[in-house]
């Protein structure tokens, strides 16, 4: 028997353990386990090792599932707890948003007005304008952005189990 | 009529999903059952990742922490333990790598000079003082000769009877790496415990 036949033999022992094989492959393998006593050993050999693999006890530790009940409990506490303080913090983002919006126009007028009052050129006024708007939203769009990140940090790892 | 493998993939569909509207909701109820019902898988699996009783026990609690906290990025498409062991392996890493400052492929990858080996195999057989039936004393030792990386591809594939499509999942590699670690594991097993003796 040559070389090559025993590696088929020994591969498709594998395979079909790890993957399984076709039909055809498998006919074929029996059939050459029967009158291979090196292969069939192998296959012998593989099948134990899957069992005692497959049989291998670890005792759990005492309490280990009350004691990780009790901590988790907690923790949901805790995220009951601060979950009013985020919404919170969303809410306010969102009223001085629609706030910052709505009152736009009036605000322009306004800086348009005391320009034109203090005599300063069009560019400073305008740019008073849009850093008075812009700042207090860039502000809590940078803290909101944080918190996501802070929360989405984790965020890909998990994902990639699902 | 559906055959007998539709019903159960359906009834295991039914199943995740439920468990992801759960964890939506934080639901106390769904986790102190999750974690009775998963509670020797995932502490088996910790044990032969990190060879360790007492960092196991650790990161088991942690990892149901993090199942709390992400429960709501668990969509149910996929079977929650692949999703469970994908955290708990995360949490592994990241503690190694914090504690070694190492990349997450010279980590994970058997081919670089250091694999995952969160047990130091100089110490005294740690998996060993978990693993201490008498009757399984030598299969034990042999398991402990096997790298890290390679009890637990063979743990996850024939003990947790995960697909090689939920191992790709749960390692982040690509199938063929799966397979081709399960072939590598699976003879440094049977090599292992042949030369102990007990095949």
């Amino acid at each position: 028997m040559s070389e090559s036949v025993h590696d088929r033999a020994l591969q498709l022992i594998a395979q079909g353990r790890v993957e399984g094989i076709a039909e055809v492959d498998g006919a074929w393998l029996r059939a050459h386990l029967e009158e291979c006593e090196f292969c069939a050993a192998h296959a012998r050999q593989t099948d134990r090792a899957l069992r005692s693999l497959r049989t291998a006890v670890i005792p759990l530790p005492d309490g280990l599932a009350s004691r990780t009940q009790f901590r988790v409990r907690l923790r949901a506490q805790e995220l009951r707890e601060r979950e009013p303080k985020r919404r919170a913090l969303w809410v306010a983002c969102a009223v001085s948003w629609v706030f910052g919006v709505a009152s736009a126009p009036y605000v322009w007028s306004l800086f348009q007005w005391l320009g034109q009052r203090t005599g300063v050129p069009k560019l400073v006024w305008e740019a008073g304008f849009g850093l008075w708007w812009s700042i207090p939203a860039l502000f809590a769009v940078a803290v909101l952005l944080m918190e996501s990140s802070r929360k989405g940090e984790q965020t890909d790892w998990i994902n990639q189990g699902s | 009529m559906p055959g007998p493998t539709l019903f159960f993939s359906t009834l295991m569909g039914d199943e995740a999903k439920s468990i992801a509207r759960g964890l939506q909701k934080r639901d106390p109820d769904l986790l102190d059952r999750l974690i009775e019902q998963y509670q020797y898988r995932l502490f088996r699996y910790l044990v032969y990742v990190t060879g360790n009783r007492e960092r196991a026990e650790d990161f088991f609690q942690e990892t149901w922490i993090r199942v709390l906290e992400r429960g709501h990025q668990y969509d149910g498409k996929s079977k929650f333990e692949a999703w469970l062991f994908a955290i708990a392996r995360h949490l592994v890493i990241d503690w190694q790598r914090s504690k070694k400052a190492q990349s997450l492929d010279t980590l994970t990858d058997p081919e670089q000079e250091h694999p995952l080996q969160l047990a130091n195999e100089t110490d005294p057989s740690p998996l060993h003082q978990v693993l201490s039936q008498e009757t399984q004393e030598n299969v034990q030792a042999s398991l402990q000769k096997i790298p890290a990386i390679y009890r637990e591809i063979l743990v996850l594939r024939f003990q947790e009877e995960l697909q090689i499509d939920e191992m790709a999942g749960v390692l982040s590699v690509p199938l063929s790496t799966v397979k081709s670690r399960l072939y590598r594991g699976l003879e440094a097993l049977r090599g292992a415990l042949q030369g102990s003796a007990v095949l």
